[in-house]
């Protein structure tokens, strides 16, 4: 009697588990306050992105040449309560300008790590699970991809086809994709000599039914988790693309670009360069704030298994 | 004997990895959009113009024969021959037509063999620089795991890890050279000119090296042997310094071969930022110029030191730590 009970209660913890794994991950990295600090932050950002342009009468791009060069509150003696962070060259307000920037940026960095954990994963996945000749042929072109820095391939691609959010977007995913691709096919690897894929293929289950069911929700989440990280970083490149006026074009502000016009006035009006480099390196520390806390819940959960 | 074998599969593997990114290049480069021969004529030459000076330079053959003339010279050790640099060293612009077909153009092994030290040179010390910021914050972070030396080591990577590189030259920049004016920043005329590029880049090594460094080292001296040692009552000091941070070292060395990438990446913007006369900023000029003969050149020789770096760096790995598989 009791031996029945135990194996009827044996595979209703499993499905249990499984989920609680990832919402471990996520309650670990809650408990530390590197992860709040940073997720308020970034919400804040975001809200203050999302709302104050709307709200405003402001334009971002409007030029008003009178109110040029006004610094910051409180600095200075020409300071105005409407340009709270002062204005550029142009006179176009310094804090719209930044949060419209910041808007690409985020929308640029999340779609590029979207379409880069999809492609990279998907390739990973599958060329982990196949094996053999797609193995070798999908990790050579990884290996050539891997040793053409990114910034080459994006600045022969852009500096050519006039730069648009989706070609930027296309551009970053490109570079970006053939590290998890790498990370995906180990985890693969080692998934596919697992008890429970073997005993999936006895029960007759294809390939794309084991890949996409049973092994990529194990696969998957614990690289999701790091590719926060990543959107930082192609944030980062967006800004590096911009200020080499290979990113999002003038009038639409974006962080590298205001940050390269500005270069000019850099004695005179420190503020026009200072300031998109302050919200940038803001917006990306709360990220890496968020995305280093749940890489190392991770590790500290999948090293405790 | 498993060396040997170990550096002829990897070379092997190599070419095979330099060549596939050579025909990635080479095929992008002439499938994007934006004619290097508009570029050389200038803008007022008629198209039949235009069409001619192609032909002569062979760039409207189907793709494949252009690569396998390519490729024949490539085995010689020639690398063609700049379209835009005359050998003087003048950039010819569009307008003035120099006959790109003569042989009074720059050999693009020179102008990369010019320019490779100083680029070495900046990634030497910048490296440098990261792993004297890195070594002390990254230790003590590894040993002290629940004090304040990790958090510190926590915060210093988020913040550094967050700063835009071209950012912080524009800022250092503006404090180091301008204000205060300790540091030389633009051009080159002497070994100073490196410092203040070097440090921005190392800014964005160091958090890698740290993140690293503090996880290994933390997994070592949990490690039994570590114990053992303290049971043997050799000294602190010698327990992490030749014990536990020489096999802490092995994912160090590890992360330098997969980092180069960024790494190179980062100079090339600096460079370009600093005016830097190395490869990055031969980079710059040549996409925008569309100098296909030269970013090919700078392609091939990128990929070809990756290659390389990864190979020396398992190797490293192999001597440091035998159970290392090679």
């Amino acid at each position: 009697m009791t031996a029945t009970t135990v194996i009827a209660a044996q595979p209703e913890q499993a499905p249990s588990r499984i989920r609680s794994v990832n919402r471990r991950i996520l309650l670990g990295a809650w408990r530390m306050p590197s992860f709040r600090i940073g997720l308020f932050i970034f919400l804040g950002l975001l809200l203050l992105s999302a709302i104050y342009p709307e709200l405003s009468s402001i334009s971002a791009t409007k030029m008003i040449v009178k109110d040029k060069f006004l610094p910051p509150l409180w600095l200075g003696d020409k300071w105005a309560w409407e340009h709270p962070l002062g204005t550029d060259q142009l006179g176009r307000d310094m804090l719209m300008r930044s949060l419209i920037g910041l808007r690409y940026s985020l929308l640029v960095g999340i779609v590029t790590v979207l379409l880069i954990f999809i492609i990279g994963c998907g390739l990973g996945l599958f060329a982990g699970f196949k094996g053999k000749w797609w193995d070798t042929i999908i990790m050579r072109i990884t290996d050539a991809q891997l040793s053409i820095p990114m910034i080459i391939l994006a600045i022969t691609i852009l500096g050519v086809s006039r730069p648009t959010v989706p070609t930027i977007v296309i551009v970053l995913a490109l570079s970006g994709w053939p590290l998890y691709a790498r990370v995906a096919r180990s985890a693969a690897v080692a998934e596919r000599g697992k008890e429970y894929v073997r005993g999936l293929r006895v029960l007759g289950a294809g390939d794309w039914r084991i890949l996409l069911l049973f092994a990529a929700p194990n696969i998957l989440p614990p690289i999701a988790f790091v590719a926060v990280l990543d959107v930082a970083r192609m944030m980062i490149f967006e800004a590096i693309l911009g200020f080499l006026g290979l990113g999002i074009q003038p009038p639409t502000p974006s962080f590298g670009s205001m940050i390269a016009d500005s270069r000019k006035y850099l004695i005179n009006a420190w503020w026009i360069a200072t300031i998109p480099g302050i919200f940038l390196a803001v917006a990306l520390t709360s990220i890496n704030l968020v995305g280093s806390a749940l890489e190392k819940s991770r590790n500290r959960i999948y090293g405790g298994l | 004997m498993l060396i040997l074998e170990f550096l002829v599969k990897r070379i092997a593997q190599g070419l095979l990895i330099v060549f596939i990114t050579s025909l990635l290049i080479f095929t992008l480069l002439r499938v994007v959009p934006g004619d290097p021969v508009r570029l050389i004529v200038g803008g007022m030459a008629p198209p039949d113009v235009v069409e001619k000076v192609a032909n002569k330079m062979g760039l409207r053959d189907p793709i494949i024969v252009q690569y396998g003339r390519y490729m024949r010279g490539l085995l010689q050790a020639d690398l063609g021959q700049s379209y835009l640099r005359p050998r003087s060293g003048m950039i010819a612009t569009g307008g003035q037509y120099v006959d790109p077909t003569k042989s009074d153009m720059a050999p693009v092994t020179d102008l990369i063999l010019e320019r490779l030290p100083f680029t070495l040179q900046l990634g030497g010390m910048a490296l440098l620089f990261a792993l004297l910021i890195s070594f002390p914050i990254g230790v003590a972070g590894g040993l002290h795991q629940h004090g304040w030396q990790n958090a510190l080591a926590f915060a210093v990577q988020s913040l550094f890890v967050s700063i835009p590189n071209f950012w912080l030259a524009i800022v250092l920049i503006l404090f180091l050279s301008v204000k205060l004016k300790l540091l030389p920043a633009l051009g080159y005329q002497g070994f100073s000119y490196v410092l203040l590029p070097a440090i921005v880049l190392s800014v964005e090594i160091a958090p890698f090296i740290i993140r690293t460094l503090t996880t290994s080292l933390g997994e070592v001296m949990q490690s039994t042997f570590i114990d053992e040692a303290r049971v043997r009552g050799l000294s602190r000091r010698r327990i992490v310094y030749s014990h536990a941070l020489r096999n802490a070292a092995v994912p160090l060395v590890n992360l330098l071969g997969i980092q180069l990438s960024t790494l190179i990446g980062g100079v090339l913007v600096i460079e370009y930022i600093f005016d830097y006369p190395g490869l990055g900023n031969l980079t710059v000029v040549s996409v925008v110029g569309r100098d296909f003969p030269v970013i090919q050149g700078i392609a091939i020789t990128t990929s070809a030191v990756f290659v390389f770096i990864n190979i020396i760096v398992d190797l490293v790995a192999y001597m440091i730590d035998p159970r290392v598989e090679l």
